[in-house]
């Protein structure tokens, strides 16, 4: 029971990581990325590689994670400068859908669709540990950056360019600079994510990193609420525990646990959207992404 | 006169063979103001787009104190000192009044602005004063989507005003607004002038335009018809005409 | 001869792509709703098929996949959209009402019809070798005429008609409409409509050739927002023969790739035409 808790919370912190990022660039910047597990992956491979092939440090699989993330960030940063709205979640729904066939092509890097596995257990200064502690550290150290950044002269940079793109130029912010960094921050964060999420399976494969589980991350960002601190994190403990709610309503047979999960919150988003778009703690008063 | 401190020479574009601006030559000086008047669709708003960076000129150039800004993008030619409105405002909608115009006095684009502490304080004490200065210091905390019409006018003077930009391009700042408004926004122009800004503005109200300008370059099809003393523009019979549409038209 | 054999293949997906995204950039031009549930509407429409045949009954399938088409475009046109633009409507909460159903759509399909590749079988599909070294299923002529007189359809509906002008019209110019005596609520009901009727033989071409599964939707949505991009926002034309060309240059590609690839070669393109000419083929500059 304890094993299951501490699971479920360090899946819970991995993925508020992922939601708090993908808030990031979503509801300040306006920049709606269905791409988000992309980066999600690509830190998982990278920390799973540095596991494998050098040392299962888990500071330095953090590390290479954000770093691979976020250097590819610029993948999805080129069209978030050219184009927004519409066209832009076609680009980045386009990219996910590219990097799934390349999770699953590039095998020396990825494992193809096996996977990598056999990641060895994290080991810090000789000791080995568990991912739960890492994980609640970086998604504290995340949220205190992404409060810090949406509170200062960069979330407002963010959301006067989301606002009025060219009133922010004319006022000489360099859009194309802040929307890049924003992007890079967000897609490092993913990384770190990633990374963590790779050493405390000790396997990954490309299945956690499809369309689906971008969607799964929106879905957390918005049922939480878009511009708010706290929201992802609401968002990530309600849909991660919405599976083992259902497992206890008798009548769904367990094999279709994860569909029905999906279909809650899908509706969830929908209705959401009908009644109370600013999601649930955000208040409606603020914040709206407005792209 | 005083300092020049912009100058354009033959700026032109077309679009789509319409030639909307055809050569437009323009100097605005320090504690100056020019007004920019003609009919509509007679290039001005494009010039201020040109001059912004906004649109590519298909010739011609521009300096600002000799230094040459063709091709800068809009924030480099805004880091130069330029500040400009828009005539649909372009309010940071979902932004309180205050963010609106702190973000005007935040122009880095890192993760963090340069100068501690310190200049973070001298930025919020400009923005306060822009507030002040614009009447909208009660209306700090609500948002810009939330403001009457008058108040975003003035919001988005306020946003121009912490930018502290020694150019400023407006782009009708006074249409619409009340007499009691249009008299707080010409002290505004007022007191920038005195400070020695030099103001371009595009104006339809020919009242204001005599009340504030010291210099009018009268625009049509393109062309700086006329240029000089606001008295001796509005009073040739010949521009009075195209500006009240009873010239014939060829070219409608 | 590969690369005829290629070329015809991929004019046979194109215009099941033209099709689709055609029914798409019709709904998006005329109403502005970034209708991203258009996949799902093909999905519905090609397990609702698959449904009858299995049945037996491959004509009345036809026509309830049309119909259920209709039905949940319409759906969503009464009962998701028009209640989010009367209170707000931007892009972000129509996307993510749409998104939303779209899971919905995905996962119910999965639970009821199965997950995995469905398709019908039928003697249409069965190549014969129509020159030496190609080979073509009668299916090729189907799809291909199909595309036809739908478009022909379309384009007579949308030029000769009055509510086909208004459609139109509705995205450009609404007080034109109060003129004419056309409501704009009908009009967008009927883009809705059309749109969605448009999925329903593409997807059921789809299931005769390709096969289905529950997933479809998302290749559906990609496919249909590269082609309206890459032919230009508002144009109809440019949607279908970008679709049409999407097809086959995922279907050329095979000469050089493997099949897993051919989508990543409609996410090239519409990448590179995003970077590139945001405007798409046939569109003015309006983005950003």
């Amino acid at each position: 029971m304890i094993a299951y808790a501490a699971n479920l919370a360090t899946i819970v912190a991995i993925f508020a990581i992922l939601a708090a990022t993908l808030n990031f660039i979503v509801g300040y910047a306006g920049i709606f990325s269905v791409a988000h597990a992309v980066f999600f992956g690509l830190g998982a491979y990278a920390g799973a590689q540095v596991a494998l092939l050098l040392i299962p440090d888990p500071l330095l699989a953090c590390l290479a994670g954000a770093v691979v993330a976020g250097g590819l960030s610029l993948c999805l940063a080129l069209p978030a400068l050219r184009v927004r709205g519409e066209y832009f979640v076609a680009a980045s729904m386009g990219l996910q859908m590219m990097a799934v066939t390349l999770f699953s092509e590039a095998k020396p890097l990825t494992g193809g669709i096996g996977g990598l596995v056999n990641i060895p257990r994290p080991t810090l200064f000789g000791v080995e540990v568990s991912v739960l502690p890492l994980a609640l550290v970086a998604l504290a150290l995340i949220l205190l950056a992404t409060a810090l950044l949406q509170r200062g002269a960069f979330g407002r940079t963010l959301q006067a360019l989301r606002d009025a793109e060219s009133a922010a130029e004319a006022l000489g912010k360099n859009v194309a600079a802040a929307k890049t960094l924003a992007m890079a921050f967000a897609c490092a964060g993913a990384g770190i994510g990633g990374a963590l999420f790779a050493l405390h399976l000790s396997f990954v494969n490309v299945e956690s990193f499809t369309m689906d589980q971008s969607v799964l991350v929106m879905a957390m960002v918005i049922i939480g609420g878009t511009g708010t601190l706290w929201g992802p994190l609401v968002g990530a403990i309600i849909l991660l525990s919405l599976p083992s709610g259902l497992a206890f309503i008798p009548f769904i047979p367990p094999t279709e646990v994860g569909a029905v999960q999906q279909i809650v919150y899908g509706l969830a988003m929908t209705l959401l959207m009908i009644f109370r778009p600013a999601g649930l703690v955000g208040d409606l008063s603020k914040g709206r992404a407005t792209a | 006169m005083t300092t020049e401190v912009l100058r354009t020479e033959n700026l032109s574009r077309s679009f789509g063979g319409v030639q909307a601006v055809a050569g437009v030559s323009l100097t605005l000086h320090a504690g100056a103001v020019t007004a920019l008047v003609g009919p509509n669709g007679a290039g001005k708003t494009t010039t201020f787009n040109l001059i912004t960076g906004n649109l590519r000129a298909d010739s011609g150039t521009a300096a600002i104190r000799g230094k040459p800004i063709m091709g800068l993008k809009p924030w480099q030619v805004a880091r130069l000192g330029v500040a400009r409105s828009f005539q649909d405002l372009r309010l940071f909608t979902h932004m309180t009044v205050r963010e609106n115009v702190l973000a005007a006095t935040e122009t880095a684009s890192w993760f963090w602005q340069p100068g501690g502490s310190t200049a973070r304080r001298a930025r919020e004490a400009r923005a306060d004063a822009a507030l002040e200065a614009t009447g909208l210091s009660a209306l700090a905390r609500a948002r810009a989507i939330d403001l009457a019409y008058a108040e975003r006018k003035f919001l988005s003077m306020a946003r121009i005003l912490a930018a502290e930009a020694d150019i400023w391009l407006l782009d009708e700042p006074a249409s619409g607004l009340d007499l009691a408004s249009r008299t707080r926004f010409g002290q505004l122009l007022k007191d920038a002038q005195a400070r020695g800004v030099a103001i371009c503005l595009i104006e339809h109200n020919l009242d204001v335009v005599v009340e504030l300008s010291n210099r009018i370059a009268f625009l049509d099809q393109g062309k700086v018809l006329a240029e000089g003393d606001p008295d001796a523009i509005l009073k040739d019979p010949a521009l009075a005409a195209i500006y009240f549409g009873d010239r014939p038209q060829e070219a409608a | 001869m590969l690369f005829l054999q290629l070329l015809l293949q991929g004019l046979q997906t194109g215009a099941l792509y033209a099709l689709t995204a055609a029914g798409f950039a019709l709904i998006f031009g005329a109403t502005r709703i970034f209708h991203f549930a258009h996949g799902a509407t093909f999905a519905i429409a090609g397990y609702v098929f698959l449904y009858f045949w299995n049945a037996g009954q491959p004509w009345p399938g036809a026509l309830a996949a049309i119909a259920a088409a209709v039905v949940f475009g319409l759906g969503m046109e009464r009962f998701v959209y028009r209640p989010i633009q009367r209170h707000e409507g931007s892009f972000f909460t129509v996307f993510v009402a749409a998104f939303g159903v779209a899971v919905v759509v995905q996962n119910l399909i999965g639970m009821i019809a199965g997950r995995g590749f469905a398709s019908v079988d039928t003697p249409l599909s069965m190549a014969n070798e129509v020159l030496p070294d190609v080979f073509l299923a009668p299916i090729f002529w189907i799809a291909i005429a199909v595309a036809i007189v739908l478009f022909v359809a379309l384009s007579a509906f949308l030029t000769r008609t009055h509510a086909g002008v208004g459609l139109r019209a509705l995205a450009q110019n609404p007080d034109l409409l109060r003129a004419y005596g056309l409501s704009s609520n009908r009009l967008s009901m009927l883009a809705f409509a059309l749109g969605s009727a448009m999925a329903a033989p593409a997807a059921i071409l789809t299931a005769m050739t390709t096969g289905l599964n529950e997933a479809v939707g998302h290749h559906v949505m990609l496919i249909s927002m590269a082609a309206t991009i890459v032919g230009g926002v508002g144009s109809l034309r440019g949607a279908a023969l970008a679709g049409l060309m999407l097809g086959v240059a995922e279907s050329v590609a095979l000469q050089f790739v493997d099949t897993q690839w051919a989508e990543g070669v409609s996410f090239l393109v519409l990448f590179a035409f995003i970077i590139f000419r945001p405007s798409g083929i046939f569109g003015v500059a309006q983005t950003r």
